[in-house]
């Protein structure tokens, strides 16, 4: 069994009654404990300052060092339903967004104490429902408001950052801007052709809306041509959530990726190449398409570097064994010979005959996305073709596409016109690993630089980080990716989350007041009390992210939470002043330039979590008990679960 | 075959509703079914005890496929609602929790066996009989003029099960894309026997309910192998259909041995036969190349490069629509040069994006009634129970064709029907006593048994501890809105 070493609390019940192969727990929710449970996993991996985490296996010793929630989920044996169902929602979240895990988890976790709450106060399942989904809709519609323009910050901000003022940072949550920026996307939408590169000429359009320039029009028209580069840079700032030096690379990444095309970030063209042994200073990003080789390898690409190549593109593995998915070997097939064979071997003649065609071809260099056998690799080096192997699919469709290769599946069906042009071989000697028994050189494989591809290489001392290092660059770039996909970014640092306990806990007193005029009954007062904990939901999310600083104690973040959401009731601007608030929670010792940073969220990725983490939510709180198949007599027994 | 385990002496037991542990578990199922009754029914997580893919639901058939029991009193019962379920798609429910409730009545009765039985049957008869009559006060005559009453049949059925997470907003559109679908799988002014269409379900992972939406047509998921050229508007494409595996490798040997003299590359040679085949249909101007299993990479390549669309892996289930749709006999062998009438025809064809799936539309040349129906949400476990509880409104729409009637739902028709039957059988009870052959304080405790049964499934529809208020005069069941319509089918 594995354990992460804080466990969480001991509230897990598991649960009780049983048959056969079903089990039926008492209506209790003792699955919304468990979630609640489930969810303390995440507390420390909520905010800027994470925590690491062990995660040890006692049978083999072995463990993992972890830093997000969905790699502590894949670390952990995992045997409940409600655990099985928590596991698939975070790896559906991290699949399409790569980010956003543990706030989902959080707030599964927080919600369900607030649904807890519910059930002990009597409020019918269907009314915790039917509450918590207005509720949901009322943050959708917080989220929508305040979101804020990823066009209109780079014209909030000019680009000397070290000049902007507190306030003009703050102003972005403020409504007329809102209603800019939509009207600066609805003028995108209409001019079709103007809209898929920001270039100068695109901006002077939005500029001339008469929207836009009343608040802050001496700052857009000041906005130099170099200014998308810096919007981005800034927007990364905000959506680094403690990760600088990943986000430093994204960022790195980007201005690399402008000189192609500008408007959107295409991670699919990123490559990551992890080079233990060296210090964590070393990372950078570069053009190509960086791949550690062995020695014999690197001196192929020795010989043919500086000269344009010749590229085959192999869709599987390269080896004579190797049949496409779905090919099903005969099983009683004899091979009879009526001469003594000579030991003729079927792999040496496959060999010799793809060597031949490559070389026909004139072929120097083969991207394998499969494994390609030891044997023509050799092959191969002796005549000086360079084989990469275990290349990513969309690496080797960037490669087809600037190269005017096409990748085939076997090297057998390559023709003239499959093999691609102009590609180049560059050794990188600065960044050979060879720390370890292998000794690796760096060979940077690239087009002629129009492909787009870059690798970012991740370096640290420390072996067990790297893939932490990996993750944390991963979740940096598809914050960024996602904030340019939406156009727009949220006001982080718990703003919104601060907006939305507001305007819940207003729908909550508007509920308890028609309560009172005697309109609505007791179906209002539920809606009241369901929003009202909701809101309290929010808060414990934003207090425990206060706590993770290191700077604050649990009761003091919320003292200061609750005061501040006091203080500002009723004014429109409470996200901007909330802000600070966090920023001066975290920032009381630090040095006064980090305080001047803004920080933002994503629009989708948050709304999506949130919508993930109630939907999960639900299906728990629906459930009364859980079928286990496959379950033995014995066992069942033991375990006091009831047999069918 | 020698054993390994010596053969143990039968054991036989009789009366097994006198043993405890057969009706604790016999109660257990009916808890089981009775907890996930109605739209507030509770769900059922199920898993196997390693911790694999774990289902949410409280659809019969998926519960009681995944329920084993070394009982087989709670497996004959499990199985035959399992049938009922494939026969009808709906009311598994209610048929479990019905008989599992007769059962235990039964029981506690303490009627001998077989005057419960003849009394069952009797008051059986009785319902079926009134439920029939033109009179019949429970149901309603579905009106086809209008899609008014489909839209509400649809959303009752959708509505009964909450693990598809829908509201009010999203049940209504899917009930008006069930009819919808329902509707496009009739087919138009056809003399002779009439067959229905089919609906095709495709599921699409992470996106909004009401991005659902339902088209006439196939539409084929084609995600990674895109490659229309939008530049030749033929108004009719010339397709091809394979049911034969196109992977190149020999296929099912059976038991038999084949022996390859050495120097003779079969892989080759089957390669080459594939590729002649390619080329007729290249030479033949097919421009979808379509076949249910693998098709050789080289030869997918070789069409593709001639500007075909190849479409390979379809699988079963899309075979027949298809077939359908374009009139294609399907070649279940390579060995044979194609024939002119294999090919089949599709009129039109255009890309649609859905969230991360591209989809290719096939529009039928001539008249056909198959159309796809594209669900989302927003996680695998709801859209899996929306994927089931879509094909079983499928199959309770189309039941109307035959029988254009609907029950009322909410539990209005059990109370309704139990109310009839006390009301019916208290007059003349000396009589039909005397030809069931029993005592008359027999024939009333069974009444009223058999009313209980029917009135306690009526209650179980409320979940939450509410009061269930029955309405003596009317026999009107208050717990749930009135109006609900659903249709049962009673076996």
């Amino acid at each position: 069994m594995k354990h992460v070493n804080i466990s969480p609390p001991s509230t897990v019940q598991t649960p009780a009654v049983m048959l056969r192969s079903t089990v039926i727990n008492p209506r209790q929710p003792v699955g919304l404990q468990e979630l609640a449970a489930l969810a303390a996993v995440a507390h420390s991996s909520l905010g800027p300052d994470k925590r690491y985490k062990f995660i040890q296996d006692d049978t083999s010793g072995e463990s993992a060092l972890v830093c997000s929630c969905f790699r502590i989920f894949e670390n952990l044996e995992l045997s409940s339903a409600v655990a099985q169902l928590v596991h698939e929602t975070v790896q559906a979240q991290q699949k399409v967004y790569n980010t956003g895990s543990g706030c989902l988890l959080f707030l599964a976790g927080a919600w369900s104490r607030a649904a807890l709450e519910c059930v002990h106060r009597g409020i019918s399942v269907s009314r915790i429902i039917s509450g918590m989904s207005d509720g949901f809709d009322i943050c959708v519609d917080v989220l929508r408001k305040c979101s804020i323009s990823t066009d209109g910050l780079g014209a909030v901000k000019p680009y000397s950052c070290t000049t902007t003022s507190h306030g003009l940072g703050l102003q972005v949550s403020k409504e007329p801007i809102t209603e800019d920026s939509r009207a600066s996307l609805h003028l995108r939408g209409t001019t079709s052709v103007g809209h898929k590169t920001l270039n100068p000429s695109g901006h002077r359009k939005i500029k001339l809306s008469r929207h836009f320039c009343q608040p802050d029009s001496k700052n857009v028209s000041t906005a130099p041509q170099p200014h998308q580069v810096f919007n981005v840079a800034h927007i990364a700032e905000g959506l680094s959530h403690g990760c600088v030096r990943a986000m430093n690379l994204v960022v790195e990444a980007v201005k690399l990726h402008q000189d192609v095309s500008c408007s959107t970030f295409d991670v699919t063209k990123v490559v990551t190449c992890v080079v233990p042994g060296l210090p964590e200073e070393r990372a950078c990003v570069l053009p190509g398409c960086i791949v550690l080789l062995s020695d014999e390898q690197a001196s192929v690409a020795h010989h043919l570097k500086d000269q344009p190549l010749k590229v085959a593109l192999i869709n599987g593995d390269l080896s004579h064994t190797f049949r496409h998915l779905g090919f099903s070997r005969p099983a009683g097939v004899q091979h009879v010979s009526e001469q003594l064979a000579l030991g003729s071997d079927e792999e040496e003649v496959w060999t010799v005959k793809v060597v031949a065609l490559l070389l026909n071809l004139e072929v120097n260099l083969i991207l394998v996305s499969g494994l390609a056998s030891e044997k023509v690799i050799q092959h191969c080096c002796r005549r000086r073709v360079l084989v990469v192997d275990k290349v990513k699919a969309s690496i080797l469709k960037a490669f087809a596409d600037a190269t005017a290769g096409v990748p085939v599946t076997y090297a057998t069906q390559l023709t003239k016109h499959c093999v691609g042009t102009g590609v180049k071989v560059e050794i990188r000697r600065d960044l050979g690993g060879g720390s370890e028994r292998k000794s690796s050189t760096a060979v940077n494989i690239s087009t002629g630089g129009n492909s787009g591809l870059f690798t970012v290489i991740l370096t640290s001392c420390v072996r067990g980080k790297l893939q932490a290092l990996e993750d944390q660059f991963w979740a940096c770039a598809y914050r960024l990716h996602h904030a340019l996909k939406d156009r727009a970014v949220l006001p982080g640092a718990g703003a919104t989350e601060m907006l939305c306990v507001h305007h819940l806990r207003q729908r909550a007193v508007t509920a308890y007041s028609t309560q009172e005029s005697s309109a609505g009954g007791a179906a209002d007062l539920d809606r009241g009390v369901v929003l009202h904990l909701m809101a309290d939901g929010l808060i414990d999310y934003i207090s425990t992210v206060m706590v993770n600083t290191g700077r604050v104690s649990k009761v003091r973040a919320r003292t200061v939470v609750s005061q501040q959401l006091q203080e500002h009731d009723g004014h429109v601007d409470i996200a901007a002043k909330l802000s600070q608030l966090m920023l001066e929670g975290e920032n009381e010792d630090s040095d006064s330039k980090s305080s001047e940073m803004d920080v933002y969220d994503n629009v989708s990725v948050k709304q999506e979590a949130w919508r993930k983490a109630l939907d999960l939510l639900f299906l728990v709180l629906q459930t009364d008990a859980e079928v286990i198949t496959g379950v033995d007599q014995a066992t069942g027994a033991q375990e006091n679960l009831m047999m069918l | 075959m020698s054993r390994l385990v010596k053969k143990s002496p039968s054991l036989c037991v009789d009366l097994p509703l006198d043993n405890t542990d057969v009706c604790n578990k016999l109660r257990l199922l009916r808890q089981l079914m009775t907890s996930c009754y109605g739209p507030t029914g509770k769900l059922k997580l199920v898993h196997n005890n390693i911790g694999g893919h774990v289902v949410t639901t409280s659809t019969s058939s998926v519960l009681l496929a995944a329920i084993s029991s070394s009982q087989p009193l709670v497996n004959l019962i499990k199985t035959s609602v399992l049938n009922h379920v494939s026969r009808f798609s709906d009311c598994g429910l209610f048929a479990a929790c019905l008989c599992l409730d007769l059962i235990e009545q039964a029981k506690q009765s303490g009627l001998r066996g077989n005057v419960c039985i003849g009394l069952n049957r009797h008051f059986l008869a009785v319902c079926v009989s009134y439920l029939q009559r033109e009179d019949c006060c429970c149901k309603v005559k579905l009106d086809f003029c209008s899609s008014h009453n489909l839209i509400a049949l649809a959303r009752s059925v959708i509505s009964s099960k909450p693990a598809c997470l829908l509201t009010e907003q999203e049940t209504l559109h899917i009930s008006k894309l069930a009819v919808q679908a329902f509707l496009l799988t009739l087919p138009c002014d056809k003399p002779g026997t009439v067959s229905l269409g089919q609906t095709v379900t495709i599921c699409v992972e992470g996106h909004s309910v009401l991005n659902s939406a339902v088209f006439p047509g196939l539409l084929v998921d084609v995600t990674g192998v895109l490659c229309v050229n939008k530049s030749d508007n033929l108004s009719s494409h010339r397709m091809l259909l394979f049911s034969a595996s196109l992977a190149g490798d020999i296929p099912e040997l059976g038991e038999g041995i084949i022996e390859v003299s050495s120097g003779v590359d079969t892989d080759a040679r089957i390669l080459d036969q594939l590729l002649d085949l390619g080329k007729q249909a290249v030479e033949d101007d097919v421009k979808l190349f379509v076949c249910q299993k693998v098709i050789h990479p080289v030869l997918q390549h070789y069409l593709r490069s001639r500007g075909v669309i190849v479409i390979e892996r379809l699988g079963i289930t899309l075979m027949e629509p298809l077939i359908l749709l374009t009139g294609a006999h399907p070649v279940a062998t390579l060995h044979t040069s194609l024939q002119p009438k294999a090919y089949g025809k599709v009129r039109d064809l255009s890309i649609r994006q859905f969230g991360s799936k591209t989809l290719l539309h096939l529009l039928p040349h001539g008249e056909s009634a198959i159309c796809t129906m594209i669900l989302c949400h927003r996680n695998e476990t709801m859209l899996s129970e929306l994927k089931l509880v879509c094909q079983k409104t499928e199959h309770v729409l189309r039941l109307t064709l035959r029988e254009p009637y609907a029950l009322f739902g909410g539990g209005c028709t059990e109370t309704h029907l139990a109310a009839y039957v006390r009301h019916k059988c208290t007059d003349g009870v000396t009589e039909s006593a005397a030809v069931l052959g029993c005592s008359e304080s027999e024939y009333l405790l069974g009444m009223d048994r058999f009313c209980s049964s029917l009135e306690s499934v009526a209650k179980s529809l409320e979940h939450n501890g509410g009061n269930s208020l029955i309405d003596l005069t009317h026999a009107h069941n208050w717990t749930v809105h009135a109006d609900v319509m659903n249709r049962c089918v009673e076996g």
